[in-house]
């Protein structure tokens, strides 16, 4: 490498390895707390908007009482089974403003009982009205489920242990397993797919605990020019029996929820920048008591201000880099690792793209390198101002 | 045109009610290659005054001129360049940096002048056969004696072609051989590359080596 002050810099760095070592690893934990915190509420949030928008509703018309169960089981995969009559389907589309409607009825499955399969949601859904899940199907199966097959989603493929197997036994009807769903960031990447034209047979064989004519829930696609929240507030005077949820509400319980866990985490990381912007600068202090000598002869020999601020700067943006690079890795590998034992997110579908990722990661960089430099930034301007005779002379 | 030229240069220090005047009212000259010894006891202020030629230590009034320029009429940027390109210097104490080899010490002074052309390494080579320390370029500095250090840090002096080189104390704590040997150095490079040396020594032996002697007492210049 050619000698110059990145030379130095470096050589000053491994000169105190357990300083270097302490000041590392303070801002790898502020990173990593930062990188950790930022990807965990993101992941909530972006999953939340994902999953409501991807749904392809404008509203969703729930049995009265059961606002909440909607979120629970589109978005947080939790299983729920409710019920309401299907004359509801076409009540609603006689509302003004309502364009599409289509439904989908949940059933559960109760291991032994009366599938081969652990507790999982079964959504039974009308291929011909349908503009939920076609959509998915389509991108992943590119055709439709004929009578006596099932899809599944992608999570549930590998949860439930369907892998390489071709059949499954659900309510007592033998099902087969026709292919799985792309991931869709959504609760039914946990879910089992069938077409009602299955409901029948299910409902004969008495194991479903579902009635005829009960559907779950009503997907309503608005007509142009109508708001939603109109259209909404329209269903619930024509119908007393239902609830709606419109879908820019959809997880606001969730959110407002991740709103006190990210108090937390914004005064965690504050104090933690506080602390390691100190530590910052008390290692520096010390750096620079210790090479003002140095400093003084560079000085005397020719080095500017500016010559003596940048090698100081090399060698804390180094710490601080190396730092946060490694907070980075940590704070990743726990918001991968750690997040599914939170209670609250273990049922959300969370995955950051790559792009998310990188902003988080460089978000986490930039924040661990300035606060670093912030820190030692009062010592280093010391040493630039430093007098090399009156340093020489102390020396 | 003189090489310097010290007109009525004082440092004068306030401490407290304590008025301590380190150099008081100093002039003279040096012309380009001389070899001047400046002498006089601790605390005379010829190690000040060394300073002051060096652009490390402003006068508090006076001025000093270097080819006719006043050095304390520059700018913080224009001293520093001054620093680098005019002048070497060898301290009274190790100097090295701890953390770089003899060749990286070597190295450091040419960091810091604009322009350093590509024959560096041949500089090196160059001035390292000169001091005799060839063999040491890998080195780090607490691999060398005393006298080894200081003879690097006369080949660091040297490295940017300066044309004033300012020795304070060099030989101040070397044993009597490596300190002829030292003085043998300084006296050659003079007279081979017509470089002007200032040297500032209390030892009266020492002084002798130069052409021409300045003796300092109480910040005053005594005799010439």
């Amino acid at each position: 490498m050619k000698f110059s002050l990145l030379t130095i810099a470096l050589r000053n760095i491994k000169r105190k390895p357990f300083r270097t070592a302490v000041l590392v690893t303070a801002i790898a934990l502020l990173v990593s707390i930062l990188v950790f915190g930022t990807s965990f509420l993101y992941s909530v949030k972006s999953a939340m908007e994902r999953a409501s928008n991807r749904l392809g509703a404008d509203v969703l018309v729930v049995p009265t009482g059961a606002r909440s169960f909607a979120d629970e089981v589109l978005l947080e995969t939790k299983i729920k089974v409710f019920y309401m009559d299907r004359s509801i389907l076409d009540r609603v589309r006689e509302v003004e403003g309502v364009s599409r409607v289509t439904y989908q009825t949940y059933l559960t499955t109760i291991l032994g009982l009366c599938c081969d399969i652990p507790p999982t949601t079964v959504v039974v859904f009308n291929q011909e009205t349908d503009f939920v899940v076609n959509a998915w199907l389509n991108e992943s199966f590119g055709r439709k489920l004929e009578k006596g097959e099932v899809i599944i989603g992608n999570e549930a493929f590998e949860n439930l242990g369907l892998l390489d197997v071709g059949r499954s036994l659900l309510f007592g009807v033998e099902f087969n397993i026709a292919g799985v769903l792309q991931k869709t960031g959504t609760g039914f990447d946990n879910a089992i797919f069938m077409n009602d034209e299955n409901i029948d047979d299910v409902i004969s064989r008495g194991k479903a605990g579902v009635k005829r004519g009960d559907i779950s829930l009503v997907f309503v696609k608005v007509k142009p020019g109508y708001d939603p929240y109109t259209v909404s507030r329209n269903i619930e005077g024509a119908i007393l029996e239902v609830d709606t949820v419109e879908r820019s509400s959809m997880g606001k319980r969730i959110i407002s929820t991740f709103k006190d866990v990210s108090s937390v985490f914004l005064i965690t990381i504050i104090l933690a920048s506080v602390l390691s912007a100190f530590l910052a600068w008390t290692v520096f202090s010390a750096i620079v008591n210790e090479r003002s000598r140095e400093v003084a002869i560079m000085k005397a020999i020719g080095a500017k201000g500016s010559h003596i601020m940048m090698m100081f700067i090399l060698e804390v943006m180094i710490i601080g880099a190396v730092g946060s690079l490694l907070g980075i890795e940590i704070g990743t590998f726990l918001s991968l690792k750690l997040s599914k034992i939170f209670g609250l997110l273990k049922d959300i579908s969370i995955s950051l793209s790559p792009v998310e990722q990188f902003r988080i990661g460089l978000l986490g960089f930039l924040a661990g390198t300035g606060i670093c430099i912030i820190g030692a930034l009062s010592p280093i301007i010391r040493m630039k101002r430093l007098d090399p005779y009156a340093a020489i002379k102390e020396a | 045109m003189r090489h310097i030229e010290v007109n009525d240069a004082s440092k004068i220090y306030k401490v407290g009610d304590l008025i301590i005047k380190a150099v008081d009212s100093v002039s003279f000259n040096i012309d380009k290659g001389e070899f001047v010894s400046i002498i006089g006891h601790s605390g005379s202020g010829k190690s000040t005054l060394l300073s002051i030629i060096g652009g490390i230590l402003s006068v508090t009034s006076g001025n000093v001129y270097f080819n006719g320029r006043d050095i304390y009429n520059l700018d913080e940027h224009a001293l520093s360049q001054y620093r680098a390109e005019k002048i070497g210097y060898i301290f009274q104490f190790a100097s090295l940096l701890p953390v770089l080899t003899v060749r990286e010490n070597l190295l450091l002074p040419t960091i810091f002048k604009a322009g350093t052309n590509g024959n560096v390494e041949q500089k090196i080579e160059k001035y390292l056969w000169m001091v005799g320390l060839q063999y040491k370029i890998n080195a780090y500095p607490s691999q060398l004696s005393g006298g080894q250090q200081r003879r690097v840090a006369i080949a660091r002096a040297l490295m940017n072609d300066p044309e004033v080189i300012l020795a304070d104390e060099p030989t101040g704590d070397l044993d009597e051989i490596t300190e002829k040997e030292t003085m043998d150095l300084l006296k050659r490079i003079n007279r081979d590359s017509g470089i002007t040396f200032i040297l500032v020594t209390h030892n009266l032996d020492l002084a002798r080596n130069a052409g021409k002697w300045l003796k300092m007492d109480n910040g005053r210049l005594k005799e010439i």
